[in-house]
């Protein structure tokens, strides 16, 4: 096997070599005439025409016809071709092989024909993450080619939904908080941002695997996203952000200072006539003012019609009215008046007369009135009565002048502009419309802004939204750019349409990663100290370099191999800064969701296990057997992040740690002190209570018992208020159902109390998603509770054990040994699988009598699906132990209606119910095979995941396999044959630092292959 | 039909053209081939539709038992008397298709659905990231491209201006729409109405452009070709708003006229009078090209309504109506079905007025499908074991239900069917040839019952 490897990868080095070289060639053809050379003909009729002509060739495949074919459709066989042989799978093993120089001849022609239509499939997947794996494993590591100088190609980067966010958050100085240890923190990573609805364009794929990566380019749905997001955001910053802030952007402020001082007043001004109009006037034209007001004509409402016979009637409540009056902008005149002294002793009749003559002579539209004078006739009572209960919350208007000369321009105006009849608002119109006229002319006579204040904008926009001062090229062009929209625009709509210009950049939407200086030998420079902060700070974070990062790139202590350890060092140590882990699981309502170590670090587990799918699995909760899937999914999502985090934090064999670990958080917030307390409370319930016949008690019981209730608080249970009732119940009822499950947790010989909620209700009293336990097979009534977490759990060896890894890769109903087995094959095994043929539907057989492994075997185990599927099942079959659920199991159910045993009870408000059904069953036959390790005590039968999860951790292919997605994730890209030393050397690195990951990270980020950059050749 | 694979070679173009669409920059998605277009109007109401509001009233006692014991029929509604708030569509009885008997537990219902209905998925109230696939309008829209793609109307919460919306072109993205007679028209018609907006984005491009530009000669390879990529994109923005420039004239013909009342947002026009002007706009733009496919959520819970017959002078809640809380003396039912019969009345204008416009060899109503269904399900809490859907489709339609109304068999059944199924109906029979639309029913996959793929009676 390993032999038959080697010669595989020999010739795939071979292949790459000629493809360049070819490609040179190939670029002097660009017709479309299509002849198969002499040579190419003879390997061909040699080694493949026996089996891939006539009218019946082998796989559908026929190569002797090939000139005559469409070229969409000879394209598509030169690819299916050209595929194959890299791969080493034609000719077949049993067959005669062809000689080093056949294949060579072949690979050059296919690669060749398929470059001078840009058409090679093969090329394109060696770009992407999930084909990362066809590059040879063993030629990687053998160290042949550790003398190949490493390089990552000039490039970049598009930014990912991370760095959106963060850029954004930066921004627009957006501060997102969540729990943590029981308190408020600010965070980084929230995808909320001061609640603009931004449409994030750059979402990473949601596969197991590395997801983001550095092949990606801007389009036009990028561009045109971000075209809505710059309109948005520009808005938000010159409308609220530089009114908040003066330092925000002095530039802005300076250039709007008229204009906002002339808004300012405006608004002053309309606010003090919407508030007072009424009362000027009558100072200002004393008894002609009524003379001078509209006729009043009352608004006419619908007549109430006598209810049909039998037809009932039930009056909204006030709170509806009471928030349609609000709606109807009427609450101020209504609760205004009632707080005047002078109309205190109005009836009712008379004080609605009042209301409608101050809202009709103000000019408000009829319908207005008619909507509030509807609500004053049936709730007139129940607005008194508002009043009188809230007063502190309504505050009286005072009347109190504007200054001296303000109050001069007000009343010129309204006497330059009432007329005889006109409603209040008419007047305010005439005089607000005067006075922007006037505004607007000093604002023209001022000038526009200075080319001073617009080089400042310049400065002060680029350095906020793009990170640094602009060029001198930069400066006169923007400069140009801003007067050329002030003119047309306008000062404000030019400032944002600058804002605008900047995020539309493409050095907004890429991260660049640049060689600078001095070439060395073989054409390597390396990378910009500027860029390199931003590959390093993005490495390790989603954030733009922090102080440190940047002030080291700007004083020259971003050059060397050491200056990069220095800072990688710095952050993979620091501890101070918040990170949300899952803006997912904040949007489930989950908050206490975060962590100090820096993000990138965890998210490369996260995705590499692919286990934040398990959210996306959508899952029956009658099957289930638990309320509040929900939370109890948020939770398990949150305890293996934290489960990983607990394993990076003490950075000590991390593979074989994640691998087999048996110590696991369940209903635990990593806070062992707080869980002990937790438990110890309800233990103390308990025995205070457990003697006494608490299922009898009357309510008045509870008394004798009031100084223990007070003082451990009983959740809804106060003895001070008996009478007291919610939703669930009374106050003694809720005490008999929290004494239940208090039993159930401790009355069967547990040692320590599980602190879910004492009584299924609205909320949680502790912490939500208690039905965590149900994926581990723990029962709420009669867990014995581990405070002390991770703790060992029964059955359980790993993340590949874990429920959520095990939910992620599952399917709704049942589980995928397919799907399981192949992310082995290639995340562990660094294998592949091929893709799956156009023409295949497979579908498992229905079969009321046989286990799902058994249906799955008769549709997979045939010759033709075999081929592939011996490199998935046999892995995944190892799993069976465990339901889609990720429950263990011994039994498989055979879930029909005709094999339903028991009907489980239907969820009535107790959360200690199974309500799962019971159905017949059949033994699970969980024996798997485990090849490709390369070692042969570790290849062979395994008995159950547990056993698989021991042998792969104890395997150098996959510790390397890991340490090869490693480079995957930090890199951005599919590793080459050159960069064989790095990976080597990350390898080394781990064994000899006893397992770090950090140790791992630093190699690969100190490498050749990552400081080093190359100028690409066209 | 195409099959999967050419679907899967053609889509891509589909999903970069549409990615495009929800702009209010007046991109433009990829042009159609087809001459005419089949237009979707997709009319969300909040508050649910009870499966007997929308039941025949003089059923034989045989199929009033099915109807009540929700056990699966079929019955011609041109033989039966429509429900008195469907009665505005008696003349266009040979285009209706009463649906009753889907299921939408996979998507969120109670009070609130937001995008799940039209994407069958559980929306986490309405949480960005729960959004888990393109909802089916925006589906449709890839098949029949325009200007605009897609166009979303709402009256959701009263508020005015572009807000956000519940459909959603992309996974975890959501729309936009408009929220009020004089936004839609002043955003539709900008070309027209505003023409400087579309001339300074294209000042601001023009610069973009030339300063990418002169990036290229920097680059060499891949990122060339990036480069190169970026211009493109910014050019074919460019592009589009000068297609719609010279397209101007042509859309100024369509152009409607709102009255006064609906000026700042309209905060003082009556119910009936937005719902009248927003029709028309959502004609207009569909006479004028400028949209096949609309989405109008014509109210929800938190929608003041105001001038319905009965109330006339009262503001109502729709909410408390729900609740059975009732406003100026009416009693909470009467006035619920005067909301229906004010959207039904919308319903009847767009069929009569797409019924004048000449398309073909008929008119564009031909090729149009419109669909009335409650947000949240059976009820004001609805629990999505029912979703009844009204549909009114014209002669072309490509599915084989005018005329009937059909109740299937109810959920947990053998046969039943749910909101999946039929948007899975839709898409097939329009040329996506998904397999199934959204996610599975869980007592469905419990009770080990097909249900994935279209309706296939229901195909033409």
């Amino acid at each position: 096997m390993s032999r038959s490897i080697s010669t595989e990868s020999r010739m795939q080095t071979h292949f790459i070599a000629l493809a360049v070289f070819v490609s040179i060639f190939a670029a002097a053809r660009a017709d479309d005439t299509f002849a198969v050379p002499e040579s190419v003909t003879k390997v061909l009729a040699g080694r493949c025409l026996d089996c891939h002509s006539g009218d019946s060739p082998e796989g559908d495949v026929r190569l002797d016809t090939i000139e005559q074919l469409e070229l969409a459709d000879r394209l598509d066989l030169l690819n299916r071709a050209q595929e194959q042989l890299f791969l080493g799978r034609m000719p077949p093993e049993d067959a005669e092989q062809p000689t080093m120089t056949q294949r060579a001849v072949l690979a050059d022609w296919l690669s060749q024909e398929l470059r001078r239509f840009k058409a090679s499939k093969l090329e394109q997947k060696l770009q992407k993450p999930e084909f990362g794996n066809y590059i040879d494993h063993d030629k990687l590591f053998s160290g042949e080619f550790k003398d190949l100088p490493g390089f990552t190609w000039n490039r970049r980067w598009l930014i990912s939904e991370y760095i959106f966010n963060a850029k954004f958050q930066r921004i627009l100085q957006s501060n997102a908080k969540a729990r943590r240890n029981g308190t408020n923190v600010s965070v980084f990573g929230s995808h909320r941002i001061n609640q603009l609805s931004l449409t994030n364009p750059f979402l990473l794929p949601t596969r197991s695997g590395v997801r983001y990566y550095a092949n990606t380019d801007l389009t036009g749905g990028h561009l045109s996203s971000m075209l809505t997001n710059a309109q948005k955001t520009s808005g938000y910053m010159t409308d609220y952000l530089v009114k908040r802030n003066a330092k925000y952007l002095p530039a802005v402020t300076a250039i709007m200072a008229m204009e906002n001082e002339h808004n300012l007043k405006l608004a002053t001004r309309r606010q003090f006539l919407n508030d007072f109009i009424a009362r000027l006037c009558e100072e200002y034209y004393d008894a002609e003012n009524q003379a001078l007001l509209p006729k009043f004509v009352p608004v006419q409402l619908k007549e109430v019609e006598a209810l049909a016979e039998g037809e009932t009637y039930k009056k909204a409540p006030f709170h509806v009215a009471q928030n349609m009056l609000t709606g109807l902008e009427g609450e101020t005149t209504v609760y205004q008046a009632l707080m005047d002294p002078a109309h205190e002793d109005k009836s009712d009749e008379d004080f609605r007369k009042l209301c409608e003559r101050i809202w009709f002579y103000f000019g408000d539209h009829e319908r207005k009135i008619q909507g509030r004078m509807t609500i004053l006739r049936d709730y007139m009572p129940d607005i008194r009565d508002n009043l009188a209960k809230n007063s502190r919350k309504f505050k009286r208007l005072v009347y109190k002048p504007l200054a001296d000369d303000e109050m001069q321009v007000i009343q010129a105006s309204i006497r330059k502009h009432r007329r005889p009849g006109d409603h209040y608002v008419a007047i305010i119109d005439r005089c607000m419309t005067e006075w922007e006229r006037e505004f607007q002319q000093q604002r023209i006579e001022a000038g526009p802004p200075s080319d001073e204040l617009l080089s400042e904008l310049v400065e002060q926009l680029m350095v906020l939204i793009l990170e640094r001062s602009p060029s001198a090229e930069d400066a006169d062009e923007y400069l140009a750019l801003s007067k050329s929209y002030v003119q047309k625009l306008g000062n404000l709509k030019a400032i944002q349409k600058l804002i605008q210009t900047l995020i539309l950049s493409s050095e907004f939407a890429y991260r660049p990663e640049f060689g600078s200086g001095e070439p060395d030998e073989h054409g390597r420079r390396i990378m910009s100290p500027r860029d390199a902060s931003y590959a390093i700070a993005y490495a390790l974070t989603d954030q733009s370099p922090d102080e440190e990062l940047v002030e080291a790139a700007e004083t020259g202590r971003l050059t060397t191999r050491e200056d990069y350890k220095r800072e990688l060092t710095r952050i993979l140590q620091k501890r101070d800064v918040y990170y949300l882990i899952d803006p997912i699981l904040t949007d489930s309502n989950y908050q206490d969701n975060t962590t100090d170590t820096a993000i990138r670090k965890l998210r490369f587990f996260r995705e590499f296990f692919g286990y934040p799918k398990a959210i996306t699995i959508f899952k029956d909760e009658k099957r289930f057997g638990g309320d509040r899937f929900g939370n109890a999914m948020s939770r398990l999502l949150n305890e293996t992040d934290r489960l990983v985090e607990h394993i990076l934090e003490r950075d000590e064999h991390v593979f074989e740690e994640l691998l087999t670990t048996e110590e696991f958080f369940v209903y635990h917030d990593g806070d062992n002190e707080r869980m002990q307390a937790a438990s110890d409370r309800i233990k103390r319930i308990y025995d205070h209570f457990k003697d006494t016949d608490w299922q009898n008690f009357k309510k008045e019981d509870l008394l004798d018992h009031r100084d223990f209730l007070k003082e451990v608080k009983m959740r809804s249970v106060d003895p001070d208020k008996l009478e007291a009732r919610n939703r669930q119940g009374t106050t003694i009822q809720l005490f008999k159902k929290s004494m239940e499950t208090i039993t159930a947790r401790l009355d069967r010989g547990q040692k320590e109390a599980a602190p879910f909620d004492l009584y299924r209700g609205y909320g949680n009293d502790f912490m939500s998603g208690y039905n965590v336990a149900k994926f581990f097979n723990i029962s709420l009534d009669s867990w014995d509770y581990q405070t002390v977490q991770p703790a060992k759990v029964a059955n359980r060896r790993g993340l590949l054990t874990h429920p959520a890894w095990l939910i992620a890769h599952s399917q709704n109903t049942e589980t995928d040994p397919v799907i399981r087995g192949k992310w082995v094959r290639e995340n562990l095994l660094a294998g592949w699988v091929p893709d799956v043929p156009i023409s295949v539907d497979a579908v498992i057989p229905e079969d009321h009598n046989r286990t799902l492994r058994d249906r799955l075997a008769s549709a997979t185990e045939t010759d033709y699906c075999w081929k592939c599927h011996k490199h998935m099942n046999p892995l995944g079959y190892a799993f069976e132990r465990y339901d889609d659920f990720g429950r263990y199991r011994e039994e498989e159910e055979l879930e029909y209606p005709d094999k339903l045993v028991k009907a489980g009870p239907e969820q009535r408000g107790n959360h200690l119910i199974e309500t799962r059904d019971t159905y017949e069953t059949l033994p699970v036959d969980s024996i798997g095979h485990l090849v490709g390790t390369g070692d042969d005590s570790l290849d062979g039968d395994v008995d159950g995941a547990m056993d698989l999860a021991e042998r792969l951790g104890k395997s150098r292919r996959v510790r390397q396999s890991i340490i090869r997605h490693a480079f995957r994730y930090f890199m951005g890209r599919n590793e080459r044959l050159s960069d064989s030393k790095t990976l080597i050397d990350a390898e080394q690195e781990y064994i000899e630092s006893n397992g770090s990951f950090d140790a791992v990270i630093v190699s690969l980020l100190t490498s050749d292959s990552f400081i080093y950059r190359k100028a690409i050749e066209n | 039909m195409i099959n999967r694979r050419d679907f899967l070679a053609t889509s891509v173009l589909g999903a970069g053209a549409m990615a495009l669409a929800p702009s209010f920059n007046q991109s433009f998605a990829a042009a159609g081939a087809n001459a005419h277009p089949k237009r979707f109007i997709f009319i969300r109401k909040s508050s649910g539709i009870r499966p007997l509001e929308i039941a025949l009233r003089d059923f034989s006692e045989k199929d009033k038992a099915l109807d009540e014991k929700k056990e699966p029929l079929e019955a011609d509604l041109d033989k039966h008397e429509l429900p008195k708030w469907l009665r505005g569509l008696d003349a266009y009885k040979e285009h209706m298709t009463i649906l009753q008997g889907l299921s939408a537990k996979m998507s969120e219902n109670v009070h609130w659905s937001f995008s799940s209905v039209m994407g069958c998925f559980k929306s986490n109230r309405n949480t960005l990231s729960a959004i888990k696939r393109t909802t089916v309008d925006f589906e449709l829209a890839k098949l029949f491209p325009s200007p605009f793609g897609h166009v979303e109307l709402s009256f959701a919460d009263g508020r005015t201006g572009i807000v956000d919306g519940y459909s959603a072109p992309a996974p975890q993205t959501r729309n936009y729409c408009y929220a009020d007679p004089e936004t839609a028209r002043d955003e539709l018609f900008k070309s027209v109405l505003n023409p400087e907006a579309v001339s300074s984005d294209n000042d601001m491009l023009s610069f973009l452009q030339s300063r990418e530009g002169l990036k290229i000669s920097g680059v060499s390879g891949h990122e060339k070709k990036r480069q190169e990529m970026h211009i493109q994109s910014i050019d074919a923005i460019r592009e589009r708003n000068r297609r719609l420039i010279e397209l101007s004239g042509s859309i100024a013909e369509h152009l409607p006229e709102i009255s006064e009342v609906h000026a700042d947002g309209g905060r003082n026009a009556s119910t009936p009078e937005k719902q009248a002007a927003m029709t028309d706009i959502l004609v207009a733009a569909m006479v004028a090209g400028l949209a096949n496919v609309v989405t109008y959520t014509i109210d929800d819970l938190g929608t003041p309504i105001t001038g319905l017959p009965g109330n006339e002078t009262d503001r109502v809640g729709i909410h408390p109506l729900g609740h059975d809380e009732a406003f100026g003396g009416v009693p909470a039912w009467k006035t619920r079905e005067q909301i229906r019969i004010s959207h039904v009345n919308q319903i009847r204008t767009i069929i009569e007025k797409l019924k004048l416009v000449p398309e073909g060899d008929g008119t564009m109503f031909d090729n149009t499908m419109i669909m009335y269904f409650p947000e949240n399900g059976e009820t004001h809490h609805g629990v999505g074991s029912e979703s009844p859907f009204l549909i009114m489709a014209g002669s072309n339609c490509n599915l084989n239900i005018s005329g009937r109304y059909i109740r299937l068999p109810y959920l947990g059944n053998e046969g039943h069917k749910t909101l999946g199924n039929w948007y899975t109906t839709l898409l097939n029979a329009h040329g996506n040839p998904i397999e199934h639309y959204g996610d599975l029913d869980p007592e469905m996959s419990r009770k080990k019952l097909p249900q994935t793929g279209s309706i296939t009676r229901f195909l033409a």
